[in-house]
């Protein structure tokens, strides 16, 4: 069993306050960029519908690759570091921020979009001020499956010299230093379990708030 | 530089792993949905468990297994499961459970037996919405895969994990390229047997 | 951004030769139309027949394949939408407030965006508020789904007021009502009618909110307009037998003396029964909830009176409870003659009263209504 201070020598050995700092920076940028690329596709592909289908579709299979797989593939072009693992969290993130802005945007009810034109909003108004809030709820789901995404691809990151939790488990695995494993790994799960909870949270507030549905 | 002949086994050993293991998510699977249908509690705790232990990521779930189960293809096996269980579980169960209560009543009233309910009724409801949790499942076997090669479980990953080591390009996209081909494989061969298994009149 | 005023009051609208396809049908076909400035129009008929797609070709919702609108002289295909739109109020029926926006954020969405600053649309919202009868201060803040469908009904007409637009189109605003409640409204919006002397163009598919509120009522059947005039042109000379029986004209040799209360009452309902110890603040959520504006107070079995929602919200003192405020209302048998119940609703300026079978009561008597099944 272990004890308190072999949690404390295991935690001070690894250096994991400042292993799970860097996993909290990889994971954030990834995520904002996400959210930021992942809603702009989102009203792209609302915007221009014909274009939904084939972004989708490809979305959906850039969503199939492994993400050790996607990661090694972006290796030759970012190089090593943090770079190819936010890629990696990126690219696979777009896809269900982006799937669930448009269902939201196209799902907003007609009576509320109708009354927009009708007292005379204008096209992007109209998005601005009524579409995209009432699809807050819808795209804070696509962000909460993002974030689990970005969880997971950031921790392998580790693997690809990217810092991070990923990092001790690796050397834990590598040393055979059970302790490690076992501290890191409930801490990696703790964490994601958490953000994961705290996501669950607001996205339940925006429904009460937004939600039509 | 890697032959041929090396590729070709790790992409044979990766198939077994991912089959393997998306047989035994199976077996355990369903009967966990089935046994949900009649039990409030064991669903309570087998969804909340399987929607906690999706949040966590993969890497710390193949991680675990070590202190516990060694390394090799077992403690891989293991690893991937946990994973692949939550989504055959969870469609299986929405599946089973999303039946029109009048046509279970009718059911009973001309006599069938919960059992034969369970087999003519609901499994075939629920025949859609499992497939997408298996293709799902399998998909995510395929991804993992990769991973525990780090735990020695052989398979692609191991090419990507060789590659690593001396940074070979070529090493790591002849791990990566066979392990992306076999995921779009894995989805459009599961999407074509979830047509075929969806009863015509469910079909759009 | 600022829209510029296209026009400040109406003087004519007119359709010529306005058609709209529909598939391989007409919405609309070949409609001449003339509004006038200052009336309120009734745009009525069958579904289908064209009203709705009328209404929205005005405010190009709908553009028309043939023939032109044009309001005092300029064709509105010549305008930027948006800004014809701004220029019109709109109601419909299923009001369509913002969910996600509080009744002040509603109100003052187009001044917002027209750079109002927030003290003059502040200002405005409260007055618009005050006009429909809803405490700014009650109202202000609260969210759509807090309020009830008549609550939520006045707030749609005060967004269609926010900026005083010279024409107001409106697409069945109480249709989704129920009846006590509409005739209220009706009432209310009346008055608001006359005050504010604008035009109006009213959809609606019922007749006796047609009659009541319509200067001049238009016909629409099969995408064509059948005959347009005043209530009493309509009633007594209609144009044909679709006419005749979209306003009724049968029921016109009914002899209101043999007819007693209960062939004309509306039937009572228990959501109108409140109890007299219950507290007026308390009463006020509760009819929101129940969704009417007026209630009786009983205690027990015995009627102590009628209150209505907008008295209770001008006396809010907090101690007071329902059978301190109920106003006495008036009680018929169910074999009283309707003429005589009439002439004494009238003559005391009341417009309901509760018809009672020994101790129970059975219906309400809304004098308009009885009126217009009379018609």
């Amino acid at each position: 069993m272990l004890t308190i201070q072999d949690i404390a020598g295991v935690w001070d050995k690894h250096l994991m306050t400042m292993r799970t700092i860097e996993h909290l920076q990889m994971f954030s940028v990834a995520l904002l960029l996400s959210i930021i690329i992942g809603v702009t596709v989102g009203v792209f592909i609302y915007m221009k519908p014909k274009t939904a289908n084939p972004v989708l579709n490809f979305l959906n299979i850039v969503e199939t690759i492994p993400d050790l797989a996607l990661i090694v593939l972006l290796l030759p072009i970012l190089k090593l570091g943090a770079g190819p693992t936010i890629a990696a969290c990126v690219l696979y993130s777009i896809l269900p921020i982006a799937r669930n802005t448009y269902t939201g945007l196209r799902g907003v009810d007609e009576q509320y979009t109708c009354v927009a034109r009708a007292i005379g909003l204008s096209r992007s108004e109209a998005l601005f001020k009524v579409r995209i809030p009432l699809s807050l709820p819808l795209i804070a789901g696509g962000i909460r499956i993002a974030l689990v995404f970005c969880m997971g691809v950031v921790t392998l990151g580790g693997l690809v010299a990217a810092g991070g939790l990923g990092t001790v488990l690796q050397n834990g695995i590598q040393l055979y230093d059970k302790e490690a494993i076992i501290v890191a790994g409930l801490w990696t799960g703790l964490l994601a379990v958490l953000l994961d909870g705290f996501a669950g949270i607001i996205e339940k507030k925006l429904h009460e708030r937004y939600g039509t549905w | 530089m890697v032959v041929i002949e090396t590729v070709l086994d790790a992409t044979w050993e990766h198939i077994i792993l991912v089959y393997t293991t998306l047989f035994v998510s199976i077996v355990v699977s369903i009967p966990l949905a089935f046994a949900s249908l009649y039990s409030k509690k064991l669903e309570f705790v087998v969804m909340k468990f399987a929607n906690m232990v999706q949040a966590v990521p993969s890497f710390a779930v193949v991680a675990i297994m070590v202190p516990f189960l060694g390394i090799g293809f077992t403690p891989a096996v293991v690893a991937i499961m946990l994973r692949a269980l939550l989504p055959i579980i969870k469609n299986t169960y929405i599946g089973l459970s999303n039946v029109d209560p009048a046509l279970i009543d009718y059911a009973e009233g001309i006599g069938l037996s919960q059992w034969q309910i369970n087999r003519h009724i609901r499994l075939p409801n629920a025949y859609p919405a499992m497939f997408a949790g298996i293709k799902f499942a399998g998909i995510l076997a395929n991804s993992i895969a990769v991973l525990t090669a780090f735990i020695g479980s052989g398979g692609l990953g191991e090419i990507i994990f060789q590659g690593l080591i001396g940074y070979n390009t070529r090493t790591l996209l002849a791990g990566a390229i066979p392990a992306i081909m076999l995921a779009i494989l894995i989805d459009l061969s599961f999407t074509m047997l979830e047509k075929k298994v969806t009863p015509g009149y469910m079909k759009k | 951004m600022q829209t510029e005023r296209l026009f400040d009051r109406i003087d004519s609208i007119q359709f010529k030769g306005v058609t709209k396809k529909y598939g391989s049908g007409f919405a609309v076909k070949d409609l001449d139309l003339e509004i006038e400035g200052g009336e309120l129009l009734i745009l009525i008929g069958p579904s289908g027949s064209g009203k709705t797609t009328t209404l929205r070709i005005m405010n190009r919702m709908i553009e028309q394949d043939f023939g032109s609108v044009t309001i005092n002289g300029i064709d509105t295909r010549e305008v930027d939408p948006v800004r014809l739109r701004r220029n019109m109020g709109y109601v419909i029926q299923n009001i369509g407030l913002f969910p996600h926006m509080t009744i002040g954020e509603n109100i003052g969405l187009v001044p917002k965006l027209e750079g109002w600053d927030k003290k003059k649309t502040e200002g405005r919202v409260r007055e618009l508020l005050d006009f429909v009868s809803l405490p700014p201060d009650m109202f202000m803040n609260r969210y759509p789904r807090q309020l009830s469908g008549g609550q939520q009904q006045r707030v749609g007409l005060a967004r269609a007021m926010a900026m005083d637009p010279p024409l107001f189109l409106m697409d069945e605003p109480f249709g989704a009502l129920d009846p006590i409640l509409r005739k209220q409204l009706q009432k209310e919006f009346l008055k608001i009618k006359n005050e504010i002397n604008r035009t109006i163009v009213f959809v609606t598919h019922d007749i006796e909110e047609a009659l009541i509120l319509g200067d001049r009522i238009a016909i629409m059947d099969q995408a064509k307009l059948v005959q347009m005039g005043p209530p009493e042109e309509l009633i007594f000379n209609p144009a044909n037998d679709l006419v005749a029986d979209i306003v009724d004209t049968k029921r016109k040799f009914k002899h209101m003396d043999t007819l007693n209360v209960k062939d004309l009452m509306s039937p009572f309902e228990q959501k109108y029964v409140f109890e007299g110890k219950m507290n007026a603040c308390d009463a006020v959520e509760e009819m929101a909830n129940r969704d009417i504006e007026t209630a009786f107070v009983f205690d027990g079995d015995e009627l102590l009176g009628q209150v209505t929602m907008m008295d209770l919200m001008k006396c809010r003192m907090k101690s007071q409870n329902l059978a301190d405020v109920a106003r006495p209302v008036r009680t018929f048998q169910p074999l009283d003659s309707v003429a005589v119940a009439l002439s004494e609703l009238k003559k005391n300026g009341e417009y309901l009263a509760i018809v009672m079978n020994s101790k129970h009561p059975i219906g309400i008597l809304i004098s308009d209504e009885v009126l217009l099944k009379l018609i």
